[in-house]
C-alpha cells in the first residue's frame, strides 16, 4: 500500500502506526493503536495539526470494531493548501476505551461525548464523560449496527 | 473551582429549554453568585431526532427532503452538502449553469440565516426594533426561493448532478432588484446599530476568544474569522464555483461579540457581490448533469456503448454509494458544515456523519461565560449562532 509522506516522517521517527492509504480526496489516513493515541496525539499536535475539525465514532461491522475518526488540519497564516491528516483509532466491543484528546484538542469536547452516546467508546480522561443528545438513562448505543430500537411496534401493530 | 465572592451558597439556576432567547430547546444549568456567572453546563438533546440513524436506512434521493431541517434556517447549505458529498464520492461533475445556481442559492440563504442571526441577537440584547426589518428583507429571499423552488424554507432543491429544475423566467431581474434594495438596508442596519452606543456598551469586549483559543476549540466560520483568522472554506476548498469571483474573506481581529457582528454584516455585503457578479455572469447549457455513473467495473466504458451506463435527467433512485470514505464540507454561515460519509457498496451510506458547525462553535459557551454578569450570558450567546435543529440534529 502507497504510503503519504507523514508516514515516512512518522517511521522516521519511530513513531509506532500504521498506513491506512489515502481517503476518496486524497487525505492520508493513518491507523493508530488506543494505547499510542495519547502520546501520538501530542507529537501531532506539537508538529502543527492544530485545528481538530471532526471527531466521528463509527462500527466498522456488525460484531467487529469500533473505530473513532479523526479529521486534522494545519491552520497556518496565508496558507492556501492547508496540510490534513485523517487518524483512525479502532477499539473492540467488549471493552472499548480510547484516551480522550479533550486535554490537546478542546473541540473533541461535545463530539466525543456524542461518540460515546452514540457508539459507546469510553474516552478516557475526558471531564465530563456522560450522554450528550440521548437521555442520560437510555440504554444501548444508537448508532452500532446490532443496535435495536426499543419499543418499536410497526403502525399496523398499534391499535 | 472558585470560591463564591459574595455569599455562601451559590444559586443554581436553570435557564431553558423554553426560553425565548435560549434559540430553540437550549437548556443552560448556570451557577451563580449573585449577577456572577461561577459555572455554565449547556444540556443538549431536546431536539434529538437521530438524523444520522435516519441516514443509514434511506438512499440519498430519500434523505433529500429531510436535511432542511438540521439548520433550518440556512436550508440551502443542508442540501448542499447532502449532494456534495456523494458527487465527491463517485466523482460527479456537474455543469456550470447548476454551479451557478447554487452558488446563488447558497449566498441568498446565507443573508437570509445572517439576518435571521441579526434580529433575534439584537433582541437578545433589548433591541426589538431590528428584528422587524429583518422581516422585510428576509421575506424578499424567501420570495425568491418560492419562484425558483416551490417552498420558502424546506426546499429540496439540489439534486445529485445538478438542481431540481432551472431558474424561471424573469428570476434573474428580480434577484438583481433585491441585491440593490438589500445593499440600501444593510446601510440602514449599520446606521441604526454599528455606532449605537447602548449596543457598543453591551458587546465591545464581551466574550473575547483569542485565534488560538478558537482554533483549538475547532471553531468554524464568523466565529473564526471574528478571532483574526482568515479562514473560509470558500476560498480554502475551492468548491462549486466561488474561486471564479471576485470577494474578499470577512474577518476582525479584536474577538469580541463586536467582531463577530462585524463579520456578518461583512459577510452579507460580501454575498451580495458574489451574488451580482453571479447572476450577470451565469452561463447557459443544462441545469442537471444528464449522466449520472457509469458502471463501476468500466470506468472508462466507451461514451454510449452497451456497457456505458446512461441514468436520464434525474439522479437513479438506486444511486450506489461505492466503498470509500471521505469528509466533505461547505462553508455554511454558521461555519464548517461536514460530512463523514462511509459507502458500503450499496443504496444507504454507512455512515453517515453529520458535523455541524452550531454544535462545535457551542462548546466553548460556558468557557466564555465563566465570570461574566447573568445577562451577558444572551449576549454570548447570541453572537456564537447557534439553531438547535443542527447541534442536537
Amino acid at each position: 500500500m502507497q504510503q503519504g509522506w507523514l508516514s515516512n516522517w512518522l517511521v522516521k521517527h519511530e513513531v509506532v502506526h500504521r498506513s491506512l492509504g489515502f481517503d476518496h480526496r486524497g487525505i492520508e489516513t493513518l491507523q493508530i493503536k488506543a494505547e499510542d493515541w495519547d502520546s501520538i496525539a501530542v507529537i501531532l499536535y506539537v508538529y502543527g495539526y492544530n485545528y481538530l475539525r471532526s471527531q466521528c465514532a463509527y462500527d466498522v461491522a456488525p460484531g467487529g470494531s469500533l473505530a473513532s475518526v479523526y479529521h486534522l488540519t494545519r491552520i497556518q497564516y496565508g496558507i492556501d493548501n492547508p496540510e490534513e491528516v485523517c487518524i483512525k483509532v479502532f477499539a473492540q466491543k467488549d471493552n472499548p476505551r480510547i484516551p480522550s484528546v479533550f486535554w490537546i484538542w478542546r473541540s473533541s469536547d461535545f463530539q466525543e461525548r456524542e461518540s460515546f452516546d452514540m457508539v459507546g467508546i469510553s474516552y478516557d480522561n475526558h471531564p465530563r464523560l456522560k450522554r450528550i443528545l440521548m437521555p442520560e438513562s437510555w440504554i444501548g448505543w444508537p448508532l452500532r449496527k446490532d443496535y435495536i430500537t426499543p419499543n418499536f411496534y410497526e403502525i399496523q401493530d398499534a391499535h | 473551582m472558585s470560591l463564591p465572592l459574595t455569599r455562601k451558597d451559590l444559586m443554581i439556576v436553570n435557564m431553558g429549554p423554553q426560553h425565548p432567547s435560549m434559540h430553540g430547546v437550549l437548556r443552560l444549568i448556570v451557577t451563580l453568585d449573585g449577577e456572577d456567572v461561577i459555572d455554565c453546563e449547556p444540556i443538549l438533546g431536546y431536539l434529538h431526532r437521530g438524523m444520522e440513524k435516519i441516514a443509514e436506512n434511506r438512499t440519498i434521493i430519500q434523505y433529500l427532503p429531510y436535511v432542511t431541517r438540521w439548520d433550518y434556517l440556512a436550508t440551502m447549505f443542508t442540501e448542499a452538502i447532502t449532494v456534495n458529498a456523494p458527487e465527491f464520492l463517485e466523482n460527479i461533475q456537474i455543469p456550470q449553469r447548476a454551479s451557478y445556481i447554487r452558488v446563488i442559492m447558497l449566498e441568498l440563504s446565507r443573508i437570509a440565516s445572517h439576518l435571521l442571526w441579526l434580529g433575534p441577537f439584537m433582541a437578545d440584547l433589548g433591541a426589538q426594533t431590528p428584528f422587524f426589518y429583518i422581516f422585510r428583507e428576509r421575506e424578499l429571499i424567501y420570495d425568491l426561493f418560492e419562484a425558483a423552488t416551490g417552498m420558502r424554507m424546506m426546499h429540496n432543491y439540489f439534486r445529485i448532478g445538478g438542481v431540481a429544475a432551472d431558474l424561471p423566467y424573469g428570476w434573474i431581474d428580480k434577484c438583481l432588484d433585491f441585491c440593490d434594495y438589500f445593499l440600501r438596508g444593510v446601510i440602514e442596519y449599520q446606521q441604526l446599530i454599528t455606532q449605537n452606543p447602548i449596543f457598543l456598551e453591551r458587546v465591545e469586549g464581551v466574550g473575547f476568544i483569542s485565534g488560538e483559543e478558537a482554533v483549538n476549540w475547532g471553531l468554524s466560520g464568523p466565529m473564526l474569522r471574528a478571532s483574526g483568522i482568515q479562514w473560509d472554506l470558500r476560498k480554502v476548498d475551492l468548491y462549486e464555483s466561488y474561486n471564479q469571483f471576485d470577494w474578499k474573506v470577512q474577518w476582525q481581529k479584536e474577538g469580541d461579540s463586536l467582531a463577530r457582528y462585524l463579520v456578518r454584516i461583512g459577510e452579507m455585503r460580501e454575498s451580495i457581490k458574489i451574488i451580482q457578479q453571479a447572476v450577470e455572469k451565469i452561463p447557459g447549457g443544462p441545469y442537471e448533469n444528464l449522466e449520472v455513473r457509469r458502471f463501476k467495473k468500466a470506468k472508462n466504458s466507451e461514451w454510449n456503448d452497451f456497457e456505458y451506463r446512461f441514468l436520464g435527467k434525474k439522479p437513479s433512485p438506486n444511486f450506489e454509494l461505492s466503498k470509500q470514505e471521505l469528509y466533505a464540507r461547505v462553508e455554511a454561515p454558521k461555519g464548517e458544515l461536514g460530512i463523514y460519509l462511509v459507502g458500503d457498496d450499496s443504496l444507504f451510506p454507512w455512515r453517515w456523519k453529520i458535523r455541524p458547525p452550531g454544535f462545535i462553535n457551542l462548546q466553548i459557551l460556558p468557557q466564555l461565560v465563566k465570570k461574566m454578569k447573568l445577562a451577558d450570558i444572551m449576549t454570548i450567546l447570541g453572537s456564537i449562532d447557534i439553531i438547535m435543529g443542527e447541534v442536537d440534529r
